[in-house]
C-alpha cells in the first residue's frame, strides 16, 4: 500500500514537471515578448533571450511618446467599458423579456436573436462599413461599438440564469409592490451577479482584443485607433524596431491578462460554462 | 365577466407594450448591423456596384465569374483551405493530449493550467506582432534557435506555415480548457470500471475516453473550422495587403484587401459570400459525419 503511494506520488511529480516544462514552452511567445521589451536596440540584435537589465524603460517611452500610446490606451478603454456595458443592458432587457413573459412570436423573436450567431462577422465588414460611414460615424467611439451591441451568447446565458430564479420570488416582490424595473434592480440582477461578473469581464477582454473593425473604421483618423490597431503601426518593412513593438504589446496585454488571470480564480463550476462562451 | 375580460385585455396590451420596449434595442441592431448587411452582401454579389458601395445595375453571376477567373483568387481560396485543413486536426490533437496531461487534479494543477489557457487572454493583433518578430529574418528567435536561415515571409510556403503555427497558438486556450471540462465530466465509474478490468491506459484513452468526450471534439472541430475559414488579421497585420498574385492571402483578406484598398465592392461581397457558403457546407458536412460518429450519452 505505501509501495503504491509512492509509486503515486512519483509519477504525479513526473507529469507535473512535463506539464509544467510543455506549458512554458506554450506561453514561451509571452516569455519572449517581456524580455524583448527591455533590450536596447543594440541588445535586440544579438541572439540573447533575456535583456541586459530590466530596468532599461526606455522602449517603453519611446513606445508612448513615438507612437501616441496613451491616447490609444484611453480610447481603447472608453470602447471597451461603454460597448461592455450597453451590450449587457441590451442583453438583460432582453433575457427578461424572455424568461417572463409569454407573447405571440416570441419563439421567432428568440431564433431571430440567436441567429445572429450564425454568420460570422467577418462576412458582414464590408456592408457594415458602408452603413456606418452613411450613418457618419467613422472615427467616433460610437462607431466602434456599434457593431458589438447585439450579443446573443450572453442573452441566452442571463436567460438561462433568470429562468432559474424561482417565480414565487417575482410573486413576492410584486406583492410587496415592487415593479419590473425595481424588481430587476433589487432582485434579480443582484442574484446574478456571478455570471454578470464574468459575462462583463469575458465581453471586455473580447472588445479590448478587437483589430478588424476599428482598424477600418478608424483608418482616416489617427488620433481615434485603438491600442491593438496602434500596436501594429509601431514597425514598417523599412524600420524594423521591434523592441519598440514588444514594449507596446507588453502594454496592451496588461489589461486582458490581469481580468484573465483574475476570471480564471474566480470560476468554479457553477459559473464555468458561463467563461466558456465566446 | 365583461368587466374582467377588458381588465384581462389591458393587461395583455400592457405586457406586449413592455416585451415590445425590452426586446427593441437589441432587436434593432441585430436587424441593422447583422440581418440588413447579411442579405446585403447577398444583394451586392449579383449587382453593378460601385466605389461609394451603391448598387448601378443586376450584374447577374458577372461578379463571380470575374472573381472565379482570377488567379489570386485560387491562391487565396487554396490558402485558407490548407489553414482549415492543417489547423483543426492539429488543433484537435494538442488540446486533447494537453487535456489528458492534466485530467487529474495535482497541487501544481492550477499553475499549468494557467500556462495552458494564457494564450487565451493574448488578442489576435498582440500575437501577430509577437509572431512576426520571432519569426523575423533577420533578429527572430526562431531562426537563431533552429539554426536556420530561412527568410519566412519570402515564399508562400513558409509565410504560410509561420501563419499556420501562430493560429495554432491563438487556439490552444480556449480548445484545451473545453477539452478539459469535458474529460472531467466522465463519471468516475467508468473509469473505476476500466480499472478493474485490467484495461491498459492507452487502450482507456482511446477506447473510453475519448469517444465519451466525442461531442465536445465535435464542438471544437466546428468552431475551429469556422474560425480558420475567417482568418485574415495575420495576412493583413505580417503579410501586408497586397492585391498582386505572389501575395500570401486568404480569402477573407483579399476581402479586406478590394473592399478598404480598391473599393471593389463587388468582388468583395463575392468574397465573403464564397467563404460564408464554404463554412455553411463544412458545417452541415461535419453535422452528417456526426450522426456516425458522435457518441452522445
Amino acid at each position: 500500500m505505501i509501495k503504491r503511494k509512492t509509486r503515486n506520488l512519483i509519477q504525479d511529480s513526473v507529469v507535473s514537471t512535463v506539464a509544467v516544462f510543455i506549458g512554458l514552452i506554450i506561453i514561451f511567445p509571452l516569455i519572449y515578448c517581456f524580455c524583448g521589451a527591455f533590450k536596447t536596440p543594440h541588445e535586440f540584435l544579438t541572439p540573447n533571450l533575456l535583456p541586459g537589465s530590466f530596468a532599461y524603460l526606455g522602449n517603453f517611452i519611446e513606445a508612448f511618446e513615438k507612437g501616441n500610446l496613451l491616447r490609444y490606451t484611453v480610447n481603447s478603454f472608453i470602447i471597451a467599458l461603454f460597448g461592455t456595458s450597453i451590450r449587457l443592458c441590451f442583453s438583460i432587457l432582453a433575457a427578461y423579456a424572455f424568461a417572463y413573459y409569454d407573447f405571440r412570436f416570441k419563439n421567432l423573436c428568440f431564433f431571430l436573436i440567436l441567429g445572429t450567431m450564425m454568420i460570422p462577422a467577418d462576412v458582414l465588414l464590408a456592408t457594415n462599413y458602408l452603413t456606418v460611414s452613411r450613418l457618419r460615424l467613422l472615427n467616433t467611439y460610437i462607431g466602434v461599438m456599434v457593431v458589438s451591441f447585439v450579443s446573443a451568447s450572453q442573452m441566452f446565458m442571463l436567460r438561462q440564469k433568470f429562468k432559474s430564479v424561482p417565480k414565487e420570488m417575482r410573486e413576492a416582490a410584486q406583492i410587496d409592490g415592487y415593479g419590473d424595473i425595481s424588481y430587476m434592480v433589487n432582485v434579480l440582477l443582484p442574484i446574478s451577479k456571478p455570471i454578470i461578473t464574468t459575462l462583463f469581464v469575458q465581453s471586455f477582454i473580447g472588445l479590448w482584443n478587437a483589430y478588424l473593425w476599428p482598424l477600418i473604421v478608424t483608418a482616416s483618423s489617427p488620433n481615434m485607433r485603438t491600442i491593438m490597431v496602434g500596436i501594429t503601426k509601431l514597425n514598417s518593412w523599412e524600420d524594423e524596431n521591434y523592441q519598440l513593438v514588444l514594449a507596446g504589446v507588453c502594454v496592451s496585454l496588461i489589461p486582458s491578462l490581469i481580468l484573465f488571470i483574475l476570471m480564471r480564480r474566480n470560476l468554479n463550476k457553477g459559473e464555468m460554462d458561463g467563461a466558456l462562451v465566446g | 365577466m365583461k368587466k374582467s375580460l377588458t381588465l384581462q385585455n389591458r393587461r395583455r396590451a400592457r405586457t406586449r407594450k413592455k416585451v415590445f420596449l425590452l426586446l427593441l434595442p437589441i432587436i434593432i441592431f441585430a436587424v441593422l448591423f447583422v440581418y440588413y448587411p447579411f442579405i446585403k452582401t447577398i444583394v451586392n454579389s449579383f449587382s453593378l456596384v460601385n466605389a461609394k458601395g451603391l448598387i448601378r445595375g443586376f450584374a447577374g453571376l458577372d461578379n463571380y465569374k470575374y472573381t472565379y477567373g482570377r488567379k489570386d483568387f485560387i491562391m487565396a481560396l487554396k490558402h485558407t483551405l490548407t489553414i482549415a485543413v492543417i489547423n483543426v486536426p492539429i488543433t484537435i490533437i494538442i488540446t486533447i493530449a494537453l487535456a489528458l496531461l492534466a485530467n487529474k487534479k495535482r497541487k501544481l494543477s492550477p499553475v499549468y493550467e494557467l500556462l495552458f489557457t494564457l494564450p487565451m487572454a493574448v488578442s489576435m493583433s498582440a500575437a501577430c506582432m509577437i509572431f512576426k518578430s520571432m519569426f523575423s529574418p533577420s533578429v527572430g528567435f526562431i531562426n537563431y534557435f533552429f539554426g536556420l536561415k530561412l527568410g519566412w515571409y519570402e515564399s508562400q510556403e513558409t509565410a504560410l506555415a509561420a501563419i499556420l503555427i501562430l493560429t495554432i497558438w491563438m487556439g490552444i486556450g480556449f480548445n484545451f480548457l473545453l477539452m478539459l471540462s469535458a474529460l472531467r465530466g466522465i463519471p468516475d465509474q467508468i473509469i473505476e470500471a476500466t480499472k478493474v478490468d485490467g484495461i491498459s491506459p492507452i487502450r482507456r484513452i482511446f477506447r473510453v475516453q475519448i469517444p465519451l468526450i466525442s461531442p465536445t471534439i465535435f464542438f471544437v472541430l466546428c468552431t475551429n473550422l469556422v474560425l480558420s475559414m475567417m482568418t485574415s488579421a495575420p495576412m493583413i497585420i505580417i503579410m501586408g495587403v497586397s492585391s498582386s498574385a505572389s501575395a500570401t492571402n486568404t480569402l477573407m483578406s483579399m476581402m479586406f484587401q478590394s473592399g478598404f484598398s480598391s473599393s471593389d465592392y463587388g468582388l468583395a461581397a463575392v468574397l465573403s459570400i464564397t467563404a460564408f457558403s464554404l463554412t455553411l457546407g463544412f458545417t452541415i458536412l461535419s453535422f452528417v459525419f456526426e450522426k456516425k460518429k458522435v457518441h452522445y450519452q
